[in-house]
């Protein structure tokens, strides 16, 4: 845990965080708007006092109410991983900023949070579906996405209380119906 | 000449056999249960160059635009040189690679679906097949995430005999990164020699953990068994030799005039490039920047022992050629340090057989063959992840091909492509 770095996360971000720096054993974590994540990002990177230079992940995160864009980053400079939370992204119409024009390499990990929760990044210039079939219109890793079969379930009380709701249309239910009916070609 | 516009777009609605047979390229079959119009039917559509609908992005669009005197070609997704199932649509011009798109996929398994559907031990079994060729460093990274969410102590003998097998682990995957790629540049002597090493090694941690490729060996808090009289005798055998038969199995290729050649000089990735595509592992290494999770951010007990991270400035395929080979050589350096100070004591800690963490989230890191291998895991609780995030070396190792083959010939593209090492099974998840 490096106390230094939230003093220096505190100085150079004061106006963009939203909620304090939270800190567990070798990890930091910052929230903040998503409007905000360019310059978030470039001073981050670019800050003489902080180096973030590599981009270890990014992740997109469905809580259930909102949706998250997570960011992983390494630095010379400290001992800690920097957590970034793009948080409070609407569901129905997930937009977020792309992160290419700092690191190249965000495209993929952006196409792969747009396959898998349809979290469109502005800016990203070949935003389409990496891993699921381009006529696939669902995007699974979504909560209110549910598995067909109850066998990749655990024997404990595992099923949340988030999926418990009612499938949506066009999600993958209603797919393999389509394909049921389908005339044998 | 004007640009060549994509084929007319193919309804997928087919109604009759006419209309079958005008699609399959226009040639005229006498009767319509033709076995070939099926096949045409059916292997055209899969393997056409240009996707049968209208582009989804401007790159798309771009990418799919022929200029004057440009062709496609497909590369894979069959092809043994792509190790896995990746189809890289080449835009030629002459022998010369204009322009690619990777297309990735075929092997998707919507892993990270299933891990947040499974409870915490049974994610470390959905793991292992993604990187199948190092599936213990997947566990690690999703252990240690995990850990930090359950707040456990490690014994410090599990410690070391995750170290120890991990090195082993890598020290098999790098000799099969040689072979595989002196294989796909055309010499076939040294994957035989490599998958010799290859299967010592496997066979040994098939005595240590009872699987030779995927051993689901790691658990949250330990080991899943002790050290064992067959692994020991084993290791024993196998480290006598082990520095010299590296030596010889890297002499095999350094001293070949073909090898050196086509690879010198051949993709290369320069500092600032590397840093920008997020570039993890060997690859980094091989670009000039000194960045080993094992060093960088230290985990387990890393710090406590000797080594180099070895770095070069060249950034082509012969330089992550040498960086694989030099990370042999510190392997053995700490396989040998871990069994001089492997302490006694218990491989297990003591957790209960449901696991519920406290709601959080955490993030594991670890140093893999390929790169940097990260697990992100939210816990909301419950004994299942809420979410279950996989971050893969090799996928973003894959994304500098479009950077790296413009330019260079389509023979050379197996060099490049093979010196990247990408396993797809890990890529695509």
């Amino acid at each position: 845990m490096d106390l230094t770095l939230k003093t220096r996360l505190e100085a150079r971000l004061g106006d963009y965080l939203r909620g304090p720096v939270y800190q567990r054993r070798d990890e930091t974590e910052i929230r903040i708007e998503p409007d905000s994540v360019p310059d978030v990002l470039r001073i981050l990177r670019d800050a003489r006092d902080l180096r973030f230079e590599i981009l270890a992940d990014l992740a997109g995160v469905d809580t259930g109410d909102v949706m998250q864009v997570v960011y992983h980053l390494w630095s010379p400079m400290t001992t800690d991983w920097l957590r970034i939370i793009a948080d409070g992204i609407p569901r129905d119409d997930p937009r977020a900023p792309s992160a290419t024009f700092l690191w190249t390499g965000a495209e993929w990990l952006e196409r792969e949070a747009y396959d898998m929760f349809g979290i469109v990044f502005e800016g990203n210039r070949d935003l389409r579906r990496i891993f699921m079939p381009p006529d696939y219109t669902s995007f699974p890793l979504r909560k209110d996405f549910l598995l067909p079969d109850d066998a990749a379930r655990s024997t404990g009380a595992g099923v949340r209380q988030v999926e418990l709701g009612v499938r949506p249309t066009g999600a993958n239910g209603d797919a393999a119906d389509d394909i049921r009916r389908a005339p044998a070609s | 000449m004007p640009p060549r516009q994509p084929a007319p777009r193919k309804s997928k609605a087919r109604t009759t056999a006419a209309t079958d047979a005008a699609d399959a390229g226009g040639r005229q079959y006498a009767s319509t249960d033709d076995p070939r119009i099926m096949l045409d039917r059916q292997v055209g559509n899969l393997y056409e160059p240009i996707p049968p609908y209208p582009p989804r992005t401007e790159r798309e669009g771009e990418f799919y635009t022929l200029g004057d005197g440009e062709m496609f070609l497909n590369l894979g997704p069959h092809h043994p040189a792509t190790h896995g199932v990746l189809r890289l649509v080449l835009k030629l011009s002459g022998e010369q690679v204009v322009d690619v798109d990777p297309v990735l996929g075929y092997l998707h398994r919507g892993v990270e679906k299933i891990c947040e559907n499974s409870d915490y031990y049974h994610v470390l079994d959905q793991v292992d097949p993604l990187e199948y060729l190092s599936s213990l460093f997947q566990e690690w990274a999703a252990v240690l995430s995990f850990e930090k969410l359950v707040d456990v102590q490690v014994p410090r003998r599990a410690e070391y005999i995750r170290v120890l097998s991990g090195e082993l682990l890598r020290i098999a995957s790098h000799t099969l990164y040689m072979g595989f790629l002196a294989l796909d540049l055309g010499g076939l002597a040294p994957i035989l020699y490599s998958f010799i090493e290859r299967d010592e090694i496997v066979e040994m941690l098939a005595a240590l953990t009872g699987a030779r490729m995927l051993f689901n060996y790691y658990r949250i808090g330990g080991v899943n068994g002790d050290l064992n009289h067959e692994f020991m005798s084993r290791l024993g055998d196998w480290m006598s030799r082990a520095a010299g038969q590296t030596e010889a199995n890297a002499t095999l290729l350094n001293e070949n005039e073909i090898f050196v050649r086509r690879t010198r000089g051949v993709g290369v990735l320069d500092r600032a490039t590397a840093l920008q595509f997020g570039v993890t592992g060997g690859n980094l290494r091989a670009s000039g920047v000194p960045f080993d999770v094992r060093r960088a951010h230290p985990y387990s007990i890393y710090p406590e022992l000797e080594f180099n991270v070895p770095t070069r400035d060249e950034g082509d395929s012969l330089a992550r050629y040498l960086i694989r080979v030099d990370e042999i050589r510190e392997s053995i350096k700490i396989i040998d340090q871990c069994l001089n100070n492997m302490p006694d004591g218990p491989v297990m800690a003591k957790l209960p057989r449901l696991i519920r963490p406290r709601p959080g989230r955490s993030w594991g890191a670890v140093e893999g063959p390929r790169g940097m291998m990260g697990v992100y895991s939210i816990s909301d609780g419950s004994d299942q992840p809420f979410r279950f995030r996989i971050h893969d070396p090799s996928f973003v190792n894959l994304q500098t091909v479009p950077a790296l083959l413009p330019g260079n010939l389509l023979a050379d593209t197996m060099a490049i492509v093979a010196s990247l090492d990408p396993v797809l099974g890990g890529i695509d998840k």
